[in-house]
């Protein structure tokens, strides 16, 4: 066989094997960051994971366009993460047979919140988070539930991966476990901790890791109002905070503010938008790292 | 032979009336059982294809007659309604996965068919100009209501009130076409095909208007409370939803409870069928029917009924087989001096039997023609009658 023929051969073969693979590739659409990395670290190779939330969107808020609803539509697979995150899917037309929706195995666990006042911060418009608490992610063993579905979806279909996939998914656990023995650890040094949190986000990790926290409706970009720090100083008298946790880096003068009050301040992101730097895993372990100052005063 | 039926022809001519009214006669004889025939092997065609293309169906108990008819063919007989968690025990079954059906409003005359867009990968349609619907207030139609009323994607078409008087209860919607499908010579070209969450809020369970909060009409305010504002009849709801109000849209109560006609059941396979079928045999609740086996139950009554008139049109047949034969006896008597005249000239009594003869001839032939061109027009038509006749 002479060299040129070879090569082409060898290029041939590369072709059908990678026309092959791409065809048992399934599509993967998520509506928040978590789902898609819980797919990736599941599905490997052979999943194709779309998370098409622009980045600084919070997805829960998020308005997709029709050319967005028509590609999820056309997704092999729509993970969800339930609790009525996502309002959009509310509106719009999705595929039922292929949604799954990751937390339903703890439905009867969601929380119900109350709370009525509706504000706006980044590009996701006015909203409010009246209804169900939607951050189920953050007591980590729901997490691994959310992750076991997806797993169980992507074995229905695709089996011929079963192994691989309780292979991830057996990894992905034994992290998700860790982050949550980690907290336990850590809030169990001090159970009469209290925290102040700038946004109704933290109601799941609060509940899972008995900590002791109330919420305030600030943005961390915004420098609160002579209204907003009159009812924070109304609730510091009956809830004797030192700590604020922001979702987000807040602003100086907030932190600074806030350190004249004897209140420090700590970034716990909940990461339903992928974080600039690094995965889910490693933005949790300095979520904790960051709750680990406040136990360490 | 020639000049019997030059005579025979001007004969017929001249008793127009009586030769009218035999032709007449003789084709609806011949006709008749033709047409029957015809229009009952396409109603056998189309309603078993498309049941045989759907496996099960779950609905209220009651009529599974209707259950089928409303759900396959959209035909204006709502069964009792059953909650969205009939779905759902589907689907967590694992044995298949489930369309919820909810056909009960028109829209121009046309069924309304809500249901998840996986009915469209079910019965394999797909769009021949335009786009699926994505949100809530678009629709796809069918090629014939396109066809009918000119409608294109871009156009908007407007659900029909269910009753006159129902000033309180289901307003019109105008929907968005965003999509026509291709034709599929099935009920679906006669169909406007919304998400199940636009039916329900034609039905009033999922609604918009101009937020409470923020309203400087207190007029529309009944009561205010810290945490509740309640509005009377005159806050003015949307009836169209666009990208400017779709937000303000919302739906009250447990979606999962929300009401449909039927869930059509697609199992993995015969064995997930017949595991599907035992679970709801003794449901008190629910019934779940083959739509092939209602359809053949059906058949089985239209064609006892049509042994019953094929032999009321052979009866009938034979009566005026011997009307026509009283009647060429009777003119042969009343033409006796016409006879007596030809034989007078010479002809034979075989020349007279010719002439009779060629005047049958003649009758018999433009029945023939007349029947055949009837059936002709039948068969071509054959789908349109059989859509009227049975299905709307």
């Amino acid at each position: 066989m002479n060299p040129g023929s070879r090569v082409l051969n060898i290029a041939l073969l590369l072709l059908v094997s990678f026309i092959a693979g791409s065809a048992e590739r399934l599509t993967v659409y998520t509506v928040n960051y978590p789902l898609a990395y819980f797919a990736q670290r599941i599905g490997g190779e052979h999943i194709n994971v779309v998370f098409p939330v622009p980045a600084g969107v919070d997805p829960a808020f998020w308005q997709p366009d029709v050319r967005d609803i028509t590609a999820f539509q056309q997704a092999d697979l729509v993970l969800l993460n339930g609790a009525r995150y996502a309002k959009w899917i509310e509106r719009a037309s999705l595929p039922r047979r292929r949604l799954v929706d990751t937390s339903a195995a703890f439905r009867d666990a969601y929380i119900n919140v109350s709370e009525t006042v509706a504000h706006q911060h980044g590009p996701g418009g006015v909203h409010s988070h009246a209804g169900t608490a939607f951050t189920t992610w953050l007591d980590f063993s729901q997490a691994i539930e959310q992750a076991r579905a997806i797993k169980l979806a992507l074995e229905k279909m695709l089996p011929q991966y079963s192994d691989v996939f309780t292979r991830n998914f057996s990894s992905l656990e034994r992290e998700l476990g860790s982050l949550d023995q980690r907290i336990m650890a850590i809030v169990s040094q001090d159970r009469d901790k209290v925290f102040v949190a700038s946004h109704p986000v933290y109601q799941y990790l609060t509940r899972r890791y008995n900590i002791n926290l109330e919420t305030v409706m600030w943005e961390p970009e915004v420098v609160p109002d002579q209204a907003q720090w009159q009812s924070m100083q109304q609730l510091l008298r009956s809830h004797k905070a030192k700590w604020m946790i922001w979702e987000g880096e807040p602003h100086d003068q907030s932190v600074k503010r806030l350190n004249a009050s004897g209140i420090n301040s700590l970034v716990f992101d909940p990461g339903a938008n992928a974080p600039e730097k690094g995965d889910f895993i490693s933005l949790m372990n300095r979520n904790i790292m960051e709750l680990e100052k406040a136990y360490r005063e | 032979m020639t000049s019997s039926f030059y005579i025979a022809w001007h004969y017929v001519i001249f008793n127009r009336v009586r030769s009218v009214t035999l032709v007449a006669c003789i084709t609806l004889i011949a006709f008749l059982p033709f047409a029957l025939q015809l229009l009952l092997a396409e109603s056998q065609q189309l309603l078993q294809s498309r049941a045989t293309s759907t496996p099960l169906l779950l609905g209220a108990r009651g009529s599974a007659l209707d259950l089928v008819m409303n759900s396959l063919y959209f035909d204006d007989e709502v069964p009792e309604r059953i909650s969205m968690l009939a779905a759902d025990e589907i689907a967590d079954t694992g044995l298949g996965y489930a369309i919820p059906l909810y056909v009960r409003f028109l829209a121009r005359n046309y069924p309304i068919v809500a249901t998840s867009i996986d009915y469209f990968d079910f019965r394999g349609l797909a769009i021949a100009d335009g786009r699926m619907f994505t949100l809530l207030g678009e629709s796809v139609i069918g090629a014939d209501v396109a066809e009918d009323y000119g409608l294109a994607p871009g156009d908007s078409i407007v659900s029909s009130p269910e009753t006159l008087f129902d000033l309180a209860g289901i307003y019109p919607l105008k929907m968005t076409i965003t999509g026509v499908l291709e034709r599929s010579h099935t009920p679906d070209d006669r169909a406007v095909f919304v998400d199940l969450k636009t039916a329900w809020v034609i039905e009033g369970l999922g609604h918009g208007h101009e937020d409470l909060g923020k309203t400087n009409d207190s007029s529309v305010i009944l009561k205010r409370t810290e945490d509740k504002v309640i509005a009377n009849a005159k806050l003015l709801q949307y009836t169209q939803i666009t990208t400017d109000n779709i937000d303000s849209f919302h739906f009250h109560g447990d979606a999962s409870v929300y009401p449909v006609t039927a869930v059509l059941a697609v199992p993995h396979d015969a064995k997930s069928a017949t595991l599907l079928r035992g679970r709801y045999l003794d449901n008190t609740q629910y019934h779940i029917v083959r739509p092939t086996e209602v359809i053949e139950g059906l058949l089985e009554s239209i064609f006892r009924i049509k042994t019953v008139i094929d032999s009321v049109i052979a009866i009938v047949g034979l009566a005026t087989v011997l009307a026509i034969i009283l009647v060429f006896a009777l003119s042969v008597r009343l033409r006796q001096r016409e006879l007596s005249t030809i034989f007078k000239l010479g002809c034979s009594r075989m020349t007279a039997v010719k002439l009779i003869a060629a005047e049958i001839a003649f009758i018999v032939l433009a029945s023939s023609v007349i029947s055949t061109g009837l059936l002709a027009i039948i068969g071509a038509n054959a789908e349109t009658l059989v859509r009227m006749l049975i299905f709307r």
